[in-house]
């Protein structure tokens, strides 16, 4: 018994809004970063059941893809955490306040 | 016929010799891991990007890619993944010409600076992000070349470790940069689910045959969500609130890069895809909406937003900033007016545009690196006087100045009035209008900075300034290339239109 692409979707879809919200609300660096995940793996979930769906495997070779990208991005991200906390000594977003319109 | 014939895969030999320079730093690094030699680590990076820039002009002349009886024929690598035309061709000359500038700049501006070989090999890691960009085919290499342009940028960003302003950039531009390149993914991944393929080719033809009109939703979320992706590539609104930021805290060089080749290569990406992959008389029919009408929006909002928003800064790099915001907007043009029989007109003289505000652009961010250099603060009330001190430089600045403004006998007169006239023959009044309403606002802002240099009197007096030999060569090179590029458009207009009908 397989499962109905249209429930893939609609998983995925509720883990990218699951993950915008975070974006959205969180003000720690961190759990941006998390929600940040969970974004990227909607989409990998997408690529993967759609891979399965078309019958090609595409999509999922590119989700291989798409796990390391997001490997180097948090690399990159918890680097600029990192030296945000030693100037600022907080990993709170809203705190960095130097530059304004 | 060639007598000697090179293989297919050096048709990438600019982002391939990018990419080689870049490691060639991270060996030198690894030898001396101390070095703080700028001689030799600029040196490379300078042989490298300009040895990048030659062979992309030399390809791009022998005719690599161009389609005519004396060219090459467009060459496909790797199963179609990349395809190198005029197009790539001209978006790697760009990106190789910025690249070259603020590597040269960037040796007097980054000197004392404790990672000088991890400072030029990202510069260069993301220049080879941007030309694989250029030739990117398929949306799995445009967003992992996408990625490789994005990361070592934020890092270049906050690469002033001490310094809060360099951090909170690099922060502010990561966060808004991950968030869109995550949306971006998603938009890949629901064109993918409503086509079943990757490759913008395979793409244009399911939609073609239409095979996709079952899934209209998901096609059109996902072009929606492309859109944002290019969006923050391009600092175009809704995703430009990174962009006064990080070029604001960013080293100076830094913003240059960022606001010229990275803007680019959004663009060429953009240009692709929505011409690649999605045919607009097919695409309308499945989703039910021009695509182009997000565009012709995209870009009134985002010229009027940095113009506007540029007029009201006290903050020179600032100003720069949003009017870099504002340019964006006029190169979206390029998108907008493709509904119309004139489409590679337009999209041609979008190209012109970001050629020409390669230099100009580079330049007026390289004369705030100098001033930073110099230490003589960021208002337009500190840079008050400089022309009597540095004349050269600050001839250079008011070359640049008038040509982002438009002002008739330079360069970038000439890319706006090729938009203003093809945005009027695709029937574009509105964005021809606004095209012209926002240059004359510019003209105050731009004009605004001349007049503090050359006019205005300094407010307290200062030494004699030093002339930092690399950021000098920079800036008049910039400057000389945007003044000849006025006898020399001929050429530009037809290399860009070329490019430009090669897609369209």
């Amino acid at each position: 018994m397989t499962v109905a692409i249209e429930y893939y979707v609609l998983l995925s879809m509720g883990l990218f809004c699951i993950g915008l919200f975070g974006v959205l609300t969180r003000r720690n660096a961190l759990m941006f970063l998390m929600s940040v995940e969970l974004l990227l793996n909607a989409a990998n979930i997408n690529l993967i059941a759609f891979a399965f769906y078309h019958g090609n495997l595409t999509g999922q070779v590119f989700a291989l893809f798409a796990m390391a990208l997001a490997a180097a991005e948090v690399a990159v991200g918890l680097g600029i955490i990192l030296v945000l906390y030693r100037n600022f000594r907080d990993v709170d977003v809203t705190v960095p306040t130097t530059m304004r319109w | 016929m060639e007598p000697i014939q090179l293989p297919e895969w050096t048709a990438l030999g600019p982002a391939l010799l990018l990419a080689a320079t870049a490691i060639a730093l991270f060996v030198v690094d690894s030898i001396s891991p101390r070095s703080t030699n700028r001689n030799v680590l600029a040196g490379i990076a300078t042989t490298g990007s300009l040895a990048a820039l030659g062979v992309a002009v030399w390809f791009s002349m022998a005719g690599v890619g161009a389609t005519g009886v004396d060219g090459f024929g467009v060459i496909e690598l790797f199963d179609g993944q990349f395809v190198v035309d005029q197009l790539a061709l001209y978006f790697m000359i760009i990106v190789a010409v910025v690249t070259a500038l603020v590597v040269v700049a960037s040796y007097d501006y980054m000197a004392g600076h404790t990672y000088q070989a991890e400072y030029y090999s990202l510069v260069l890691l993301a220049a080879t992000g941007m030309a694989t960009m250029a030739a990117a085919n398929s949306l799995v290499t445009i967003f992992i070349a996408l990625e490789l342009a994005s990361l070592p940028s934020y890092a270049l960003v906050s690469i002033l470790k001490d310094n809060r302003g360099s951090v909170e950039a690099g922060l502010k531009y990561f966060l808004v940069g991950a968030l869109s390149s995550a949306i971006f993914l998603y938009g890949i991944s629901l064109v993918y689910g409503a086509t079943g393929y990757l490759q913008l080719g395979n793409i244009a033809s399911v939609i073609e045959a239409g095979d996709a009109a079952a899934y209209d939703g998901l096609l059109g979320l996902g072009i929606l969500f492309l859109i944002g992706g290019i969006a923050f590539k391009t600092a175009s609104v809704p995703f430009h609130f990174w962009a006064p930021e990080a070029y604001e805290g960013a080293p100076a060089p830094i913003s240059a890069f960022l606001s010229s080749a990275s803007k680019a290569a959004g663009f060429v990406i953009a240009f692709r895809v929505f011409t690649e992959a999605f045919p607009l008389e097919a695409t309308a029919g499945v989703i039910g909406i021009d695509w182009t009408v997000a565009f012709v929006a995209l870009a009134i909002v985002t010229m009027t937003v940095g113009n506007f928003a540029a007029a009201t800064q006290d903050n020179v790099k600032r100003m720069l900033a949003y009017s870099s915001i504002g340019h964006a907007g006029y190169a979206l043009i390029g998108l907008a007016g493709l509904s119309a029989d004139g489409g590679e007109l337009v999209m041609g003289a979008a190209m012109m545009h970001l050629l020409v505000y390669g230099f100009m652009n580079t330049g007026a961010f390289l004369f705030v690196a100098l001033a930073e250099h110099w230490g003589v603060g960021r208002t337009f009330e500190d840079y008050n006087g400089l022309g009597r001190r540095a004349p050269v430089a600050c001839f250079a600045l008011a070359i640049f100045m008038f040509s982002l403004a438009g002002i008739p006998p330079l360069g970038g007169f000439w890319s706006k009035y090729f938009l203003f006239s093809s945005a009027l023959e695709a029937g574009l009044l509105v964005v021809a209008a606004a095209l012209v309403i926002n240059s004359a606002l510019s003209l105050y802002y731009y004009s605004r900075l001349v007049k503090a240099v050359w006019i205005e009197d300094p407010v307290l007096e200062r030494d004699a300034l030093t002339q930092p030999t690399g950021l000098y060569a920079a800036i008049v090179v910039a400057a000389v290339m945007t003044v000849v590029l006025l006898p020399g458009f001929g050429p530009v207009v037809d290399t860009a239109l070329e490019a430009a009908a090669a897609i369209v």
